[in-house]
């Protein structure tokens, strides 16, 4: 049984169908790259595996629970992570605060909370005393991933996390992903540079228009005819894929 | 155990001038004037746990003043009880309401929730306006001499003074106290960002109507000390909207979402507003609306998008300072 199963999701703007009788599936320790163009809907189908947006059909199951009219809340408690594709820190608040509002979920006591804290501000090399006002985009994505993992989840959905980071500092975020997985969290990872999708992930799933057209190894995926003519259709190759 | 720090100078050297104030300016007005000054403090505090921490700019807060102002003169009108009875009624009622309010407008954002808090505070003026069984326009009288010391009825202003100042150091006391545990952190974060902290797990309709809930509940203390001192209430001192516009503009003045910016915002517009007061010999609310517009208008001039903003940008401002130096 997977950890994740969403059933034939499909969420709808008006008319317009951002998710389309999505079929996605995760296991258990699993890390998956979910590409695919620009508009391709893989942000909403993270809002509605989330608990953000509840789908217009279709049903999602994590750990034989159906989670599908839960909310974001709910999806917090159960073991659902996620970050916001455009950061969403707190900014007045420093960044080990920031962290400390996911620590909260399991640990109500504030010295509890505050330990729990400082070990992932230390784990994600960020700087406790800082305002999330003055981190860059960068550092924000950061501070939300940390933030996250202070909540414990057993499914981690990361919206383009890694995006905007020099070479460096690419290479130090791949790092802290694989660690991640180490420690033993199922990841989802939506992301347009190639390089990362081909180092983190043993799978790929490709998203176009609402629903998954391919899926196998990053290998298979880049050669599949489907998926070049997605991209060749739209934004261009998956390589060069990226955000404006 | 937690160790017990000593408490900082500025805070020590506030309760000493505070705690003193009465006994150094013995004179009626002056100690009328502290009256006013704490009560100021106390009621923008109250608001500032919903308003100012949690970010739900409420400008309806007269409707729990005016219920824990209403409420101990009733039963003293009706029965006779002491005042003393009346007060942890009206603190009920408030809570009451506030679960009622709180349930559907909580649900709304920003500038929609203060204009449904407004209509709701507005309709409960004009319906006890017209409610003879509250006294309607005339409104309610208390007690006029005290037949005990649980009347709250006394001639000097001193021990109203300290009563006072005993429920602003409780009320600052419980603000500090969840200001540094998770329902703090709760109410910063839903502040910041209701879709993030969501995402975390934060009960965010829960916690904002705790925040509701708590505040609603010293509001209406607040009324009740306000009536138990100037042994009356109408329509207009107990749930007029200059009550609420009050709590607003003087914790944005000194600071909302912060423990002493209350009490900061009534040092300074209180004494401004007596000032005035007898300057112009009883110009009465017309001034005061005339005072508070002005505040508004120079809040809104350099914050249009709410009155709370402006310390929040005076704060990035001295972040970027402090960042910058760093
Ligand atoms: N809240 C919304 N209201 C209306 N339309 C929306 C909303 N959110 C997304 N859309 C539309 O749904 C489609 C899918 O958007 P989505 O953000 O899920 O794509 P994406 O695959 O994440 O793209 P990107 O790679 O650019 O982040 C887009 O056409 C977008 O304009
Ligand atoms: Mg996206």
């Amino acid at each position: 049984m997977p950890l994740l199963d969403a059933q034939n999701v499909s969420k709808a703007f008006g008319r317009f169908r951002a998710v389309a009788d999505a079929d996605f599936a995760v296991d258990q320790g699993e890390i998956i790259g979910l590409i695919g163009p620009n508009g391709a809907g893989k942000s909403t189908l993270f809002n509605c595996l989330a608990g953000d947006m509840v789908p217009n059909a279709g049903r999602i199951i994590f750990d034989g629970a159906d989670v599908t009219r839960a909310s974001a809340e709910a999806h917090a408690r159960v073991g659902i992570g996620r970050t916001f594709q455009v950061p969403t820190t707190f900014e007045d608040m420093s960044v080990l605060d920031n962290v400390m509002v996911g620590a909260f979920l399991r640990h109500p006591h504030r010295d509890d909370a505050r330990e729990q804290a400082r070990r992932i501000v230390e784990l994600t090399g960020l700087k406790p005393d800082q305002r999330a006002r003055s981190l860059g985009t960068p550092g924000r994505k950061r501070l939300e991933i940390a933030r996250v993992l202070a909540t414990d989840p057993r499914l981690l959905l990361l919206d383009e996390s890694l995006a905007g980071l020099t070479p460096g500092e690419l290479q130090d975020a791949i790092a802290l992903v694989r660690r991640l997985h180490e420690m033993g969290i199922t990841i989802v990872i939506v992301e347009h540079i190639m390089e990362v999708i081909m180092t983190l992930t043993k799978r790929v799933v490709v998203f176009n228009q609402g629903h998954v057209i391919a899926s196998g190894t990053p290998e298979e995926v880049v050669a599949d005819e489907r998926v070049i003519e997605a991209y060749l259709g739209r934004t261009g190759t998956p390589e060069r894929g990226s955000k404006p | 155990m937690k160790k017990l720090a000593a408490p900082p100078l500025g805070l020590t050297l506030l309760a000493v001038g505070l705690v003193l104030y009465p006994l150094l300016f013995s004179d009626a007005f002056y100690r009328d004037i502290g009256v006013t000054f704490l009560l100021a403090a106390i009621a923008a505090s109250a608001w500032n746990i919903v308003g100012g921490y949690a970010g739900q700019i409420s400008v309806g807060h007269s409707m729990f003043f005016g219920i824990g102002a209403y409420t101990p003169v009733l039963f003293y009108t009706l029965w006779g009880w002491p005042p003393l009875v009346g007060i942890p009624v009206g603190i009920l009622l408030s809570l009451a309401l506030a679960a009622v309010i709180g349930l559907p407008t909580l649900r709304l954002s920003g500038h929609y929730f203060s204009m449904a808090t407004i209509a709701v505070a507005e309709l409960i003026r004009i319906l006890v306006g017209t409610w003879n069984f509250v006294g309607a326009a005339i409104g309610l009288q208390g007690p006029a001499r005290g037949r005990a010391w649980w009347d709250l009825t006394f001639r000097s202003e001193l021990p109203y003074y300290y009563i006072f100042l005993v429920v602003l150091g409780i009320v600052l006391a419980v603000t500090a106290t969840f200001e540094s545990r998770r329902f703090g952190y709760y109410v910063r974060a839903i502040k910041a960002g209701e879709r993030a902290a969501k995402s975390l797990g934060v009960p965010v309709h829960w916690t904002k109507m705790q925040a509701l809930l708590l505040s609603a509940a010293f509001t209406s203390i607040a009324g009740s000390l306000y009536v138990v001192k100037t042994g009356f209430v109408d329509p207009g001192s107990g749930f007029g909207i200059l009550v609420s516009v009050q709590m607003v503009i003087v914790a944005a003045l000194g600071g909302a979402g912060t423990l002493y910016g209350p009490l900061l915002g009534a040092l300074i517009l209180i004494p401004l507003q007596t000032a005035t007061n007898n300057w112009l010999g009883g110009g009465g609310s017309g001034l005061t609306f005339i005072i508070y517009g002005g505040i508004i208008v120079l809040i809104a001039r350099f914050e249009p998008g709410g009155l709370s903003e402006l310390w929040h940008r005076l704060l990035r401002k001295r972040w970027k300072r402090v960042d910058a130096t760093a």
